[in-house]
């Protein structure tokens, strides 16, 4: 069964027939054309795909897209303040060598932009086991933490 | 890994909920957040020709004290369980089991409800709800009805749900007191399912231990109560010997082998964990 | 020992230039390549591992709307014209004695040998519909006994993967008599004997494998879009497959998303999507390999054992080894599959060892096949780093004072390895100790007395190795980059190499505006496209830094020699006279006279009167490089240290210091990137990875819940500290993109083995798992 909803992808409404099965990531991806959101495992675990839903850090492979009708979606083409410029944690991942191939790098972005907005007083434990949700085979984590650390510390500096 | 075909329907009240159900009997299935059951069906390992989607149902979404108990709507958010001041406050064990599941991004589409319907022997939520004795309250064809935590979970991934009937809200007694809640497990990384996990809650008057609450996860088909563990305990008082409480936990158990981690490391760890999390928790409760 | 002064751009952290295109979502992988009238494939393959087809039946699942064509090995096979890599060269004779490579098919040809194995392609418009009609394929199978593990396959040498081949292996270097070392063995004060064993595990790159195949049949053409390592591998191995002309073939590589080896070369089912692509025509197909395909059907690695015997003198003096090399190479590897050749030579790594004896066998299993995974030979360093400890314990010795005792100074330099290696600028001496310095030794073995007071268990492993780094033989031997100064000033620059994810669109410019003299944002890459990429091996063996850097820095400096000349012929200077900065070119001591690139390019281009006379109008270079050597070395030292819960058998790393020498750093955050993710792919295959699988060869490991990939929790602050000792290839460059991940493996057992030897427990199989540590302490009575 197949139905014709509206998508509202960061801040435009895409019309798109979809199929009641098809996956919000592939219908981000296929019907909006936004390929930014990843997917690389398809069932929740490495994170790529993850985009915000209303605000919050959902993985777009575990929703059918016609739940997200009425929803405002964000994903990482979404990020940025303004096109040729970078969000703070954008530039925290630049700055930190936060990404190699670049693969996971969307669901990165998507995540700590929310988890550091709801939570940017996390402890540095904290901040990983926010990262755990998301796999990268590249950077060891390595420059993805201090990217981290970066961002957190621009936006508690940001709040004073 | 894409889902075969089904038709998903956006009911918007339980009593359409159940009516759908009724309608679709066996060929229906409800989703709640979906985190299980998405990737069942992505990986073919489950399909459906209905799908009834529960997130546009609001009545689901309340959380409420009343008296003694706490209550917590089928469709509350994993994310918003863990930070709700009011759940924080009247049933800490919720609160401190929710960070060890998934990851945040899962727990902010993964609900309280769909969890434990879910009924994975190695999640967290349902050995909560077992340890603490919560009530199950469950809408169907034929009304609504109670059912208490040790009757729910009948095996792997099955519950006492009947057909038609869906899981709507948990109710969690309230401790009061002196009391200390603990959630400990053993996984191979953060947000893994547990190799073996426990779930305890105790209260404690002086060096008495007045009540004893735990229940082991991921060491069988179901969440399962350490009651002779727990009476070990209260007749031991604080000063009780940990390590054999927990080898009371464990000496029942016979859990399976795994990729991960054998029955027997499970069992033995169970016991570990038990004692841990037993110390912890009287810490808790004396400071 | 120090390196030379850092450059305005070579040895600077300078950001990436890739990072914003990536960071918003900007990249241009496979699966975002949207052609029109495109239709997607899914295949359908084997849950047995190893069996007859009996039945093959196609009819339902081509009723099912929307699928196009469904193929099978009947229909794909008899299409391969060749069958082979240009790095490992045609297909040896059936009956060669010294190895083989699997029968030719890519699809099963009538039997299965591995789960996973493709058995046929569904083509339909979108991969749900491919997806519906796979499952209605019915495939019945004459399930017969599998040969699963080394265990079976070292026991049962008749039994055979491949009915085409008479024998069981893929390579084999035999047992040899040398009766001088085995009488020495037979003497010696010390005789130690282990048998190290390495658990499979797969490369995971987080994009998998995915390849568009487009035949244009009007316009003669191909075009192949593919998520690899190496683009002209794409096409040279797509003409040879189906008899079509390399030229009239493109292969596109745009953003890949990692590969660390498993990308290097052409699968099966990668075949098989060029075959059918040729075979369809004008309507191109797309495979994106999901999740479980890729952990069930793409390359795996490591399924390996080393068995070591090392004599040694009362003091601790290596007298010499006999190693045997056993590996697992899986069905259908590319080409032959094994790494123990390179293995063997590479054993004695940092250490003076008089002789090696080296053997080695890699056996064809009913199983996933074997690729190269990052530093695909490194089990010799796997093995060697553990032995070291085995080796100290068993004789009572310190093993850092075992390793001191045996390590190559630099007095020895250059020296030559009992396996014919020369090693001229190497410094494992002094990464030992700058990470012992790092380390503070005493202080941890004082914390570590005072935690096994308390009943906890602390522990501490070393590992030291040299990095053949830029491999440099065969098709590997030299890369190119073609420098063109447009009429404008500014820079393009096509490379015979590709990233996937190895930052060469920074990396290489600040080669190249360094030795050029202009700024690093005029500088364009262009890689991964065989239209405009000159041929190259694509990545592999530590190759980039060495060997692409060397021929950016060889043609950036022809360039520049060039518009000194004609710089020199409108300034009236001498070129000795003048000098670059900043894109202007000026007569030192006199700045006014000066010419920016720009207006030097112009008349390059466009003002043949202003060039010497007879010089060639434009600015445009090339050059290729190739090292002096076969390799150029590079070597660091690793250090962790860990606490074990002898309860749960958890192992929780405290530090992991890096010490390393790479030469002269390019840009030292890239370096530290690259080391960052080898170690943690190693410390995932010693505690977390496990591709594991059942008796009938059945993996177990199907998703990523239970292929445990290390997350950020796991992982310590590594600590760096660096070395730059200049090589002899240009630049003073040393490649080390593999290094993290050979060493780090044996390190974190170490660290894991020094926790718990005093209680009798040696481990010496991977993972540690908790539950396999716990099961250590149970034997050794250690833990109830």
């Amino acid at each position: 069964m197949s139905r014709n909803i509206t998508l509202n992808i960061n801040g435009a409404q895409h019309t798109v027939d979809v199929e009641d099965r098809m996956l919000l990531s592939d219908a981000i991806r296929e019907k909006a054309g936004l390929t930014g959101t990843h997917v690389a495992c398809e069932h929740g675990v490495c994170g790529a795909c993850t985009i915000l839903l209303d605000g919050e850090a959902v993985r777009s492979c575990l929703m059918f897209t016609v739940q997200a009708a009425g929803h405002e979606i964000t994903t990482v083409e979404g990020i940025a303040p303004a096109p040729g410029e970078l969000s703070v944690v954008q530039r925290a991942m630049q700055d930190n060598h936060g990404l190699q191939c670049g693969f996971c790098t969307p669901g990165i972005v998507t995540s700590l932009t929310a988890y550091l907005r709801d939570f940017p007083n996390a402890s540095d434990d904290e901040l990983k086991e926010a990262l755990s949700g998301n796999l990268c085979r590249c950077t060891g984590y390595m420059g993805i933490i201090n990217a981290a650390r970066q961002a957190q510390k621009e936006i508690q500096g940001s709040a004073k | 890994m894409k889902p075969a075909p089904f038709e998903m329907h956006l009911p918007t009240s339980v009593s359409e909920v159940v009516a759908l159900l009724d309608e679709h009997g066996d060929l229906a299935k409800p989703i709640a957040g979906g985190q299980s059951l998405v990737p069942m069906m992505s990986l073919r390992l489950a399909s459906f020709e209905h799908l009834i989607d529960l997130n546009g149902v609001s009545e689901l979404n309340q959380v409420s004290v009343n008296g003694d108990s706490l209550r917590i709507g089928a469709m509350v958010r994993q994310s918003t369980a863990e930070h709700d001041p009011q759940i924080v406050k009247s049933a800490p064990l919720v609160a401190k089991a929710i960070p060890h599941i998934g990851h945040f991004q899962i727990r902010n589409r993964g609900t309280v409800g769909g969890s434990i319907a879910h009924a994975d022997p190695s999640s967290e939520l349902p050995a909560v709800a077992l340890a603490l004795d919560a009530t199950i309250e469950a809408v169907g064809p034929n009304g609504s009805r109670e059912i208490a935590a040790k009757d729910f979970f009948v095996s792997t991934w099955e519950t006492s749900l009947i057909d038609g009937e869906i899981l709507t809200g948990v109710r969690f007694p309230i401790w009061s007191g002196k009391c200390g809640f603990v959630v400990e497990e053993v996984a191979r990384r953060h947000g893994d399912f547990a190799l073996v996990g426990v779930a305890a809650a105790v209260q404690v008057d002086g060096s008495k231990v007045a009540k004893a609450a735990i229940a082991l996860f991921g060491v069988g088909g179901t969440p399962v109560r350490a009651s002779e563990a727990e009476q070990a305990l209260i007749a031991g008082g604080t000063s009780a010997d940990l390590d054999a409480v927990g080898n009371l936990a464990a000496m029942n158990l016979a859990p399976s082998d795994d990729v991960h981690a054998s029955g027997e490391y499970r069992k033995a760890v169970a016991a570990t964990i038990v004692a841990r999390a037993i110390a912890k928790a009287l810490k808790e409760a004396q400071s | 020992m120090s390196g030379q002064a850092a450059g305005r751009y070579v040895g600077q952290s300078i950001k990436r230039k890739e990072d914003p295109r990536l960071l918003t979502g900007q990249g241009r992988y496979v699966d975002d390549v949207q052609l029109p009238n495109m239709a997607h494939v899914a295949f359908v393959r084997s849950n047995i591992a190893r069996g007859k087809i009996t039945n093959l039946d196609i009819s339902e699942a081509l009723q099912v709307p929307g699928v196009i064509a469904i193929y099978t090995g009947d229909d794909l096979n008899p299409y391969i014209k060749e069958y082979w890599h240009t790095m490992g060269g045609p297909r040896p004779a059936l009956d060669d004695p010294s190895g083989a490579h699997p029968p030719a098919s890519v699809l099963a040809p009538g039997d299965v040998r591995f789960v996973g194995d493709p058995i046929a392609m569904v083509i339909a418009e979108n991969r749900y519909v491919a997806e519906d009609a796979a499952e209605m394929v019915i495939v019945d199978i004459d399930v017969e006994e599998p040969i699963i593990g080394l265990d079976m396959a070292v026991a049962h040498p008749e039994m055979k993967v491949h009915h085409e081949l008479n024998k069981n292996f893929s390579g084999i270097m035999p047992y040899m008599e040398v009766p001088p070392v085995d009488e020495m063995m037979a003497s010696a004060p010390h005789v130690v004997t282990r048998r190290f064993k390495q658990a499979r595990a797969t490369n995971v790159p987080m994009e998998p494998r995915g390849i568009i195949v487009k035949h244009d049949r009007g316009a003669n053409e191909i075009t192949i879009w593919s998520a690899t390592q190496n683009a002209h591998e794409v096409r040279s191995f797509c003409a040879r497959l189906i008899g079509f002309p390399a030229q009239r073939i493109r292969a596109i590589a745009g953003d890949v998303g990692g590969g660390f080896g498993q990308k290097m070369m052409v699968s099966r089912d990668e075949a098989a999507m060029m075959i059918a692509g040729y075979l369809l025509g004008d309507r191109p197909i797309k495979w994106i390999e999901d999740r479980r395909e890729s952990l069930i059907a793409a390359n795996q690695a490591r399924e390996e054992w080393v068995d070591v015997t090392m004599a040694v003198t009362p003091e601790g003096d290596i007298m010499g080894c006999r190693v045997n090399f056993l590996e697992d190479v899986g069905a259908y590897p590319p080409g032959a599959g094994g790494g123990a050749g390179m293995s063997a030579g590479m054993f004695p790594g940092p250490y003076k060892m008089p002789v090696v004896i080296p053997q080695g066998t890699s056996y064809f299993t009913n199983t996933c096949g074997k690729a190269p995974y990052r530093g695909p030979w490194m089990m010799e360093t796997v093995a060697r780093e553990q032995m070291m400890d085995h080796v100290a314990a068993e004789i009572g010795i310190d093993p850092i004072e075992f390793r001191r005792r045996n390590i190559i100074h630099q007095s020895d330099l250059p020296y030559t390895t009992c396996t014919t290696l020369v090693y001229d600028v190497v410094t494992p001496e002094e990464t030992l100790d700058q990470a012992m310095e790092m380390l503070d030794l005493a202080k941890f073995r004082a914390e570590q007395e005072k935690a096994r007071a308390e009943g906890r268990l602390l522990g501490l492993g070393v590992g030291v190795y040299i990095e053949p780094s830029a491999i440099a033989f065969g098709i590997l031997s030299s890369d190119q980059a073609n420098v063109r100064m447009d009429e404008n000033g500014k820079v393009l620059v096509a490379l015979s190499s590709g990233s996937h994810g190895h930052s060469i669109e920074t990396t290489m410019p600040q080669v190249i505006a360094e030795h050029l003299g202009c700024d690093i944002d005029d500088i364009i890459i262009m890689q991964g496209d065989t239209a405009s990429a000159p041929i190259g091996p694509g990545t592999g063996g530590s190759r980039t830094a060495v060997i692409v850097g060397g021929a950016c820095q060889t043609a950036a400096g022809k360039l520049k020699a060039k518009i000194l000349e004609i710089a020199a012929h409108t300034l009236e200077a001498n070129v000795d006279d003048l000098e670059v900065n900043d894109s202007v070119v000026s007569v030192k001591g006199t700045p006014a006279k000066q010419l920016p690139f720009a207006q030097i390019a112009a008349m390059a281009y466009m003002m043949p009167e202003m060039l010497p006379e007879g010089m060639e109008m434009g600015l445009e270079v090339s050059a290729r490089y190739k090292p002096a050597g076969s390799f150029t070395y590079s070597n660091a030292t690793h250090v962790c240290t860990v606490e074990v819960d002898p309860k749960t058998g958890m192992v929780k790393i405290l530090r992991y210091i890096v010490s390393e020498d790479c030469g002269q750093m390019i840009n030292p955050m890239v370096v530290e990137g690259q080391i960052a993710g080898g170690v943690v792919q190693g410390i995932g295959g010693v505690l977390f990875e496990h591709m594991i699988y059942d008796k009938d060869g059945n993996p177990l490991a199907t998703t990523f819940l239970d292929y445990l990939v290390p997350t950020a929790p796991e992982i310590p602050d590594i600590e760096y500290g660096h070395i730059q000792t200049m090589s002899n290839s240009l630049g003073g460059y040393k490649g080390m993109g593999e290094g993290g991940a050979i060493v780090s493996p044996p390190t974190v057992a170490n660290a894991i083995h020094d926790a718990v030897k005093h209680l009798g427990v040696h481990p010496t199989d991977f993972p540690l798992g908790p539950s396999q540590i716990r099961d250590l302490l149970v034997h050794a009575g250690a833990a109830v």
